[in-house]
């Protein structure tokens, strides 16, 4: 009897303080994989660890795959002051996206899709130059890119082309001002504590527009933010 | 098969944590009753470092903050979306619901839009005006003091604005519109659509000195880690388990109510996910607060033979009359507002400003209401940035696509520019939309599961017709392009899939006649006199407004009925 009162009682506020790393649940051989794949903090469930940990940890392409990613990364996005498609992690990301949606929920992204644009975009530069992407010099490369990079192009051989190039392009933005330094480059300046105040006076020059007066009356005062609010009987704001 | 029983008996068992058991908690704890909380997800607290996703860049998480783990991407604070391993439903053929689970501490309370409305007098009086669904057997008087309590113990802010049907409370002061939201103003208002603050559970202004207020990260589906949003975890939960009166169980996943031979309620079987074991806790009262659908799977498995088909279901209306809000929501390319100068609005985490109903039903032909949100601006990128650098070039006679350093300047060019309209409206609650026990499946734990049947009749196609054309106008007038094309009858007016909206609710309505109705008028069994139901469930009519507020405030009314029923002895 005592034993089953212990059980319920593990039960009871048993999750607390409880620290959900993924290091509890894997052998010492994965460790050593994993401490060097292992950067990323930001609140995962137990389950969720063990998919990351499964991404991480496998290999969907090969090198010379990721060599070309890299490669025709940097012509679809070129290095700038802020850094290159390497410093934003775009190559990671195509291998951990490769692998993350790879269930049947997400179409197995990995290898219909972005395995598939390198086997066309191979074919393409062999027919035009009998070698691989990896061989192909930028100009070469850019060449290609030419008629299937632009929507405009109605040439039915090229059209499976077309939509993998925009798949490969929509890749390398999102993972290069998902990072970083892209981020910087963007220019993005919140996700950090602030008090907002309304739109800066000069914005609003900029645009011809202005605040209602009677709607920002009522709006909030941050100089009194940290007052207790206390309310008279018809719910008028007394602080 | 074991069964682990506790000696114990409480005073009142309450199954989920969310906006309803978590005020059901709070209330009957405050009053010195001893209750155990019974949650099927994890202890979930926003502050725990190990938890806390608010504040994270998109490079923290390897996938770029994807949906692959969580259908609303890797920082949003929901564990478990539409769909949950081992857990399936189904939906009858032809038909289709999609049903939201969030598994954890608080519930569904922690990613919503704290959008924090109240219903009017019309709304639990709607067949008085237009004939259909069925009146609440309450009033907006009856409710009203509970609305008037829950503004000031959870805070709220938005504007007094004396309209009949949206009731005012005691506001914290709203935050001042963003640019894009003066743009949907000026829009809106030669439109003639009424435009007003929202009202979002946020504190602008201190309430207590227990929580904090809004830092303006934009984040509120993170869950707020100085509790300046309300989730019933952070607000309810976490602080009623200070006063001593409360068992937690977490990761224990209710299945039953337990019942005597006549048919009474005495306590519940649970299921602990850690070791896959069953346990049996006893209470005097069982408050069901597992969210709607949830609630009425496990009525609907608690069958005995006292309640043949279910417990409580005598009146075989449990799992019908299921409805969901209706939605529809259009993009808005604003040319003006391309090269934005960048400055950080993230705001509150929502909308600033919204669109009440504005017209009278009785001259359009589609019988209830809509509101509308808006959402925009310069936000924290996300996977998905990007994406089609360059695909408003269409709208300036360029050229999209390409590759080089173009593309860069196009995603600054564009960032920050669209604008999006979303409606939320009232549906008409059907009987013949309803869930009910799939006898063909279980799930991982044996249980059986759901399976739905859910169509929108032609008052919502309707409706969401209505809503496009409004947006399309409202689009124009803020000197905007609508994106796409304009949904037609064959793409069914662009309507959700029920269930997508998150709002369902009906599920064991309310009523005076337990012939036509599951619960009394506060929220109790008709067939058990110990068993209430606290979350959406009881909802005679899910209004054009977000139910939560409505589930806390009902859920406080029946926390004090339960609280004299006990001090009488009554039960």
């Amino acid at each position: 009897m005592m034993k089953r009162r212990d059980s319920i009682k593990t039960m009871i506020l048993g999750s607390i303080g409880a620290s959900m790393t993924l290091k509890s649940c894997i052998t010492s051989e994965d460790k050593i994989v994993l401490d060097q794949v292992w950067k990323y903090s930001y609140g995962r469930t137990q389950d969720e660890l063990k998919w990351d940990y499964k991404v991480l940890t496998g290999k969907f392409f090969s090198e010379t795959e990721l060599l070309t990613i890299e490669k025709i990364a940097n012509i679809i996005l070129p290095p700038n002051n802020y850094g290159s498609i390497k410093d934003a992690g775009v190559v990671e990301l195509f291998e951990i996206i490769a692998k993350d949606f790879s269930t049947p929920a997400h179409n197995e992204y990995g290898e219909k899709v972005l395995r598939r644009g390198l086997i066309v975009f191979n074919e393409l530069s062999n027919a035009l130059y009998n070698k691989d992407i990896i061989e192909c010099s930028e100009k070469e490369i850019k060449s290609i890119f030419d008629d299937i990079a632009f929507n405009d192009n109605e040439d039915d051989h090229l059209q499976e082309a077309i939509r993998l190039f925009a798949v490969y392009r929509g890749m390398v933005l999102t993972g290069y001002f998902t990072s970083e330094i892209g981020i910087k480059d963007l220019g993005y300046k919140g996700n950090t504590p602030n008090v907002w105040d309304g739109v800066p006076e000069e914005i609003l020059k900029d645009y011809s527009v202005s605040y209602d007066q009677e709607w920002i009356s009522r709006c909030v005062d941050q100089s009194k933010r940290n007052d207790i609010a206390e309310w008279d009987e018809d719910g008028n704001l007394l602080t | 098969m074991e069964i682990i029983k506790s000696k114990k008996e409480y005073d009142v068992i309450v199954v989920g944590s969310g906006a309803g058991g978590g005020m059901a908690t709070k209330i009957l704890s405050d009053a010195g009753i001893n209750v155990a909380l019974v949650e099927s997800g994890p202890y979930f607290d926003p502050a725990n470092p190990d938890q806390q996703t608010q504040l994270k860049w998109p490079w923290e998480s390897p996938r770029r903050g994807a949906g692959t783990n969580r259908a609303f991407g890797d920082f949003h604070m929901s564990y478990g979306d539409w769909s949950l391993d081992g857990e399936p439903y189904s939906s009858v053929e032809g038909t289709d619901f999609k049903w939201w689970r969030s598994r954890m501490l608080g519930g569904r309370t922690n990613h919503w839009g704290r959008i924090s409305l109240r219903f009017g007098p019309r709304d639990f009086k709607s067949k008085d005006f237009d004939g259909l669904g069925e009146n609440w057997p309450i009033s907006y008087d009856d409710i009203k003091p509970y609305y008037d309590k829950l503004d000031k113990l959870v805070g709220v802010y938005g504007t007094k604005e004396n309209m009949f049907n949206e009731p005012d409370g005691f506001f914290l002061p709203p935050p001042k519109p963003r640019l894009h939201e003066l743009f949907y103003i000026k829009g809106a208002r030669k439109s003639n659509v009424k435009v007003m603050p929202s009202r979002l559970s946020v504190l602008t202004k201190r309430i207590n000195n227990e929580r904090g207020i809004c830092f303006y990260c934009g984040q509120c589906d993170r869950s707020c880690s100085v509790y300046g949003d309300f989730s019933s975890s952070s607000c309810l939960v976490i602080p009623s388990l200070k006063g001593g009166m409360v068992d937690l169980y977490v990761n224990s996943m209710v299945n039953e109510v337990i019942t005597d031979k006549n048919g009474r309620a005495t306590g519940v079987s649970f299921i602990n996910k850690e070791n896959g074991k069953d346990y049996k806790i006893k209470g005097k009262i069982v408050v069901l607060a597992a969210s709607a659908c949830a609630t009425a799977r496990i009525l609907l498995n608690s069958k005995s033979n006292a309640h043949p088909n279910g417990l409580g279901n005598s009146s075989n209306l449990i799992g019908k009359y299921l409805h969901d809000s209706t939605g529809a929501g259009r993009g808005v390319f604003i040319p003006e507002l391309i090269n934005r100068k960048i400055y950080n609005e993230d705001g509150v985490g929502g909308m600033h400003v919204y669109s009440p109903w504005w017209l009278d039903n009785r001259k359009l032909d589609f019988p209830r209401g809509y509101h509308i949100e808006v959402g925009g601006g310069m936000t924290l990128p996300q996977y998905g940035i990007g994406w089609n650098p360059n695909d408003f070039n269409k709208f300036f006679g360029l050229r999209t696509g390409g590759y080089g350093d173009s593309l860069r300047e196009d995603v600054k060019k564009y960032y920050g520019s669209t604008v999006y309209l979303s409606g939320r409206g009232e549906a008409i609650p059907l009987k013949e939309n309803y869930c009910e026990i799939d006898p063909e499946s279980k799930d991982k734990y044996g249980v059986p599961v759901l399976r739905f049947r859910y169509k929108w009749s032609d008052y919502e196609y309707k409706q969401a017709k209505h809503m496009h054309d409004t947006f399309e106008e409202i689009a124009y007038n803020m000197g905007g392009i609508p994106l796409g094309s304009k949904p037609t009858k064959e793409d069914n007016y662009g309507i959700s899939v029920p269930g997508e909206i998150i709002h369902e609710v009906g599920t064991t309505r309310m009523g005076n006649d337990p012939k036509t109705s599951v619960v009394n008028k506060y929220e109790r069994l008709h067939d058990v006199d110990n068993v209430y139901i606290v979350d959406a469930a009881p909802f005679v009519s899910q209004a054009d407004k977000n139910p939560t507020w409505t589930i806390m405030a009902l859920s406080w009314r029946t926390s004090e009925h339960i609280i004299n029923e006990l001090k009488r002895q009554n039960v």
